[in-house]
């Protein structure tokens, strides 16, 4: 049952995360705090992703790739012209 | 009988990997239209930051923390009906699929509570209710919260859709064959962490900012 133990692993890393998430807010890091956040719930996603959405395989991540560079186009263009 | 649902494919793997590539394009138009929303917020928290901020401490973090936890954990039962069903164990896979829509419940409970006490706070601008804010600058305090209950709401439907989804496949249980169990629970179990990803970024960017 190694399976279930990589999900419970990935469970308690994500709630871990959450913690910090929450508790490195109540610090100030000066401009840091928003980036910490965000790269935080980055590391969950991937997390997420990983471990319980099974993401391997070529189209599935042609799939997230293609999305993902439609995002960058979306904010890029859009902050770029600020 | 190959076990397919679908006459266009040879074997039910085949048919499991079309599933599977349709759920990720599927899950990529989903992070188109809550990508739109989430650049709408950046831009308006790079304009008017100091008000988002204040009116961001009204949130209730406690109640926003126990609600990712709540959110997090019917993920986890989720996947774990994924393993069960691999190793068809019919029986537990319902537990675990039942668990994940009472955990989804939860977090709309939760969720509900928090916009009962913003309403009679008079946070809500929606519906013609009152807006009172004693903060500074409650024109763009409104602005946050009118964006608050768009993200959220929206993202509560997608919530109710996943468990009405979730209660349907329970009831249709007894006429699928394994092959479609174990399909639809891949499908659904796909939405339903995305959905978790995106409460994942919705959090510490609602909850969180500059606090």
């Amino acid at each position: 049952m190694s399976e279930l133990r990589k999900l419970t692993f990935g469970y308690l890393g994500l709630l871990a995360l959450l913690a910090l998430t929450v508790g490195s807010s109540f610090v100030d890091l000066g401009g840091f705090n928003v980036a910490l956040n965000l790269a935080i719930a980055a590391a969950k996603a991937i997390l997420i992703a990983m471990l319980f959405m099974h993401l391997t395989g070529t189209l599935p991540r042609l799939a997230v790739a293609a999305a993902g560079l439609w995002l960058i186009i979306l904010f890029g263009l859009t902050l770029i012209g600020r | 009988m190959s076990g397919t649902e679908s006459v266009a494919f040879d074997t039910p793997r085949r048919e499991r990997r079309a599933d599977n590539f349709a759920m990720w394009v599927f899950i990529g138009s989903e992070a188109m239209l809550f990508g739109a929303i989430f650049l709408v917020f950046l831009v308006a928290h790079i304009d008017f930051g100091p008000a988002f901020a204040a009116a961001s401490k009204h949130l209730s973090l406690p109640l926003g923390t126990f609600n990712t936890a709540v959110l997090i954990t019917s993920s986890f039962t989720m996947a774990s009906a994924h393993r069960l069903a691999l190793h068809r164990r019919w029986r537990a896979t319902i537990w675990a699929l039942a668990a994940t829509t009472a955990l989804g419940a939860c977090f709309l409970v939760v969720k509900g509570i928090e916009y009962g006490k913003e309403i009679s706070e008079g946070l809500a601008p929606l519906l013609g209710l009152p807006f009172r804010y004693a903060g500074p600058d409650p024109v763009h305090a409104e602005f946050f919260f009118g964006l608050y209950f768009t993200m959220t709401s929206l993202h509560a439907l997608h919530l109710i859709g996943g468990i009405v989804v979730i209660a349907g496949m329970i009831a249709l249980w007894r006429t699928a064959s394994p092959a479609n169990r174990l399909r639809r629970v891949v499908a659904v179990g796909l939405y339903w962490h995305f959905v978790d990803i995106i409460w994942v970024f919705m959090f510490p960017v609602l909850y969180l900012i500059n606090r």
